[in-house]
């Protein structure tokens, strides 16, 4: 009898947590998201597809899905071509290289509240280390994250900044196992470098960026961090993404059902980028083997 | 090209991947140079050597407090969390058992949830049961990690089961047999999950931000961002103090990073690259 049970015993405690926090949280996202709540009055009166009908109408999401699609559209294919031309360039295994990637990866498990106060110092108008370059050259002082035009530019290189170094690490892996086969036989051919790379390398490492593809702009939809620290979602709503947004509604204006309705939004969403994600790794070992 | 030139180029370009590495650092390495100075060095562009913002930081602003609270907090979810998932992972690698593909798929379809959808019910279910603002707030969320699950699962599938049978010939229980035979062999993969949660947990910002308004229980993510916010957006910020704060925040992976970087590497490589 208890033979029988112990492999549910084993299982329970994982599961049971992700039950209570995981599992029920979504159906209660989807209940919540037809009602109107505020968190503090006793009922939760069923309001239909109001919240979503409202949510459509607003400015705020559509500027908020407008800025972190901008964000997506820069700061995904940016990250790609970086990582591949770094991974490309620091590909031998010797100490210069790995001590390197290990510098470049360094931000990527580094905490993002502080990345964003550094950077929001390297940023600032008067004391920055960029507007102190400016100024030595003689020219007039910018207000990088003051300016609607220019505070998204700044969000996406502090987070292309910390996530290249996780793309750098996968390209690395995925360029490395590709066989020297392939560029034995593209010398024997008198491949001239940029040639090599056009017809073999990027070709044969397509499966990774791939991934890399769907990875970054999962992220892109969840970038949260960076920008309450920096700018708040400021100024005028330029650097409003769509999560910065979900905690504005949900824990500041405490509209739990428009909350939700945007919860369940970006949850739908991120589930079919994911579905496609699961088939472009089933397809990619598929491919190895 | 003689050897002696090639060489010479070898010098050069090695020379300048590792200046590119210290420049790409710099706004770090800058920082942490940053936080030694005193302030008035600091505006008049001078370089005046002293500890006071870190004695300010851990006393005026009680950084010890959520460095503490960090630790604390990153420990417990980092162990229960690896013992949660090791556990379940033996059973879906060794047991067959009704219902059992069915609770993998569950566990392997939270890979692909945002966890932003579970922030609003979450924070219902700990302020229904008491517990804003309190340790088991920060932890309970954050303790089943699927992807870990996922992980060892494929991992410990690649061990001989004959080694598990010969302990069970010699009478040892499931979970003899997984602590006697399976962890021990597990041990660089259970590591490099057991990593990523610390990393993951340390530098978590949302949940704690929801969940904790009592500054006595704030993480160094939290009351650094408090602390950097006293004045938000304008440069009245005393930033030699906010950088020593920040300095405490990022030393502990820093340091660690160091030490662990391979296995850190291996895993996130192993998860991605099949």
């Amino acid at each position: 009898m208890l033979r029988k049970l112990t492999p549910y015993l084993f299982v329970l405690p994982l599961l049971g947590f992700m039950a209570v926090f995981t599992y029920y949280p979504i159906l209660q996202s989807v209940n919540l998201s037809f009602r109107e709540w505020d968190f503090m009055s006793p009922t939760k009166p069923w309001v239909g597809l109001d919240n979503y009908r409202l949510l459509l109408t607003t400015r705020d999401f559509w500027n908020s899905l407008k800025v972190t699609a901008v964000f997506a559209l820069i700061s995904v294919p940016l990250r790609l071509a970086l990582a591949l031309a770094v991974a490309s360039f620091l590909i031998r295994e010797t100490a210069v290289s790995r001590i390197s990637r290990g510098a470049i990866f360094l931000p990527a498990v580094t905490s993002t509240v502080s990345i964003a106060v550094v950077f929001s110092w390297v940023f600032s108008t008067d004391y920055g280390a960029i507007n102190g370059f400016i100024a030595l050259l003689g020219f007039d002082k910018v207000t990088w994250m003051q300016d609607p035009q220019l505070a998204l530019y700044v969000i996406i290189f502090v987070n292309t900044w910390k996530q290249l170094g996780y793309d750098v690490i996968i390209y690395t892996a995925g360029l490395q196992a590709i066989s020297m086969e392939y560029y034995d036989a593209a010398a024997v051919d008198g491949g001239r470098r940029f040639h090599v790379f056009r017809r073999v390398t990027f070709p044969l490492v397509m499966p990774t960026t791939y991934f890399l593809l769907v990875i970054s702009v999962i992220d892109a939809f969840q970038v949260f961090t960076i920008v309450d620290v920096m700018t708040r979602g400021g100024p005028a709503g330029a650097t409003d993404m769509i999560v910065n947004m979900l905690y504005r509604v949900g824990f500041t204006l405490f509209d739990i059902g428009t909350g939700s309705a945007l919860a369940v939004l970006l949850f739908i969403f991120l589930i079919a980028l994911a579905l496609v994600k699961a088939r472009v790794i089933g397809r990619r070992v598929h491919y190895d083997s | 090209m003689t050897r002696e030139t090639s060489a010479r180029a070898l010098w050069l370009i090695n020379g300048l991947t590792l200046l590119a590495a210290v420049i790409f650092l710099s706004p770090v390495l800058y920082s942490i140079w940053m936080s030694f100075q005193t302030s008035d060095a600091y505006y008049s562009g001078g370089v005046d050597f002293t500890l006071r913002n870190y004695d300010v930081a851990v006393g005026q602003y009680n950084f010890a407090r959520y460095l503490l609270n960090s630790v604390i907090v990153s420990g417990i979810v980092t162990l229960l969390g690896i013992s949660f998932a090791t556990m379940a992972a033996f059973a879906f690698a060794r047991f067959e058992f009704p219902g059992g593909n069915l609770m993998f798929g569950a566990v392997v379809a939270t890979l692909m949830i945002p966890s932003h959808i579970t922030l609003i019910p979450n924070y219902l279910t700990l302020a229904r049961a008491g517990m804003l603002d309190s340790y088991a707030g920060l932890i309970l969320p954050a303790i089943s990690s699927g992807f870990a699950a996922f992980f060892l699962r494929q991992y410990i599938r690649g061990i001989p089961r004959a080694l598990d049978e010969a302990a069970y010939m010699d009478g040892a229980t499931p979970l003899k047999v997984l602590w006697r035979v399976i962890v021990p062999i597990s041990k660089p993969a259970i590591f490099s999950m057991a990593l990523q949660l610390f990393i993951a947990e340390w530098n978590n910002y949302i949940w704690p931000l929801v969940a904790i308004s009592e500054s006595d229980l704030f993480t160094l993510q939290i009351g650094l961002a408090r602390l950097y916010r006293v004045n938000p957006g304008e440069d009245v910020i005393d930033w030699p103090l906010v950088m020593a704060a920040s300095t405490i925040t990022i030393l502990p992976v820093l340091l660690g990073f160091v030490l662990v970087e391979r296995h850190l590497v291996r895993g996130i490589t192993m998860g991605a690259v099949k």
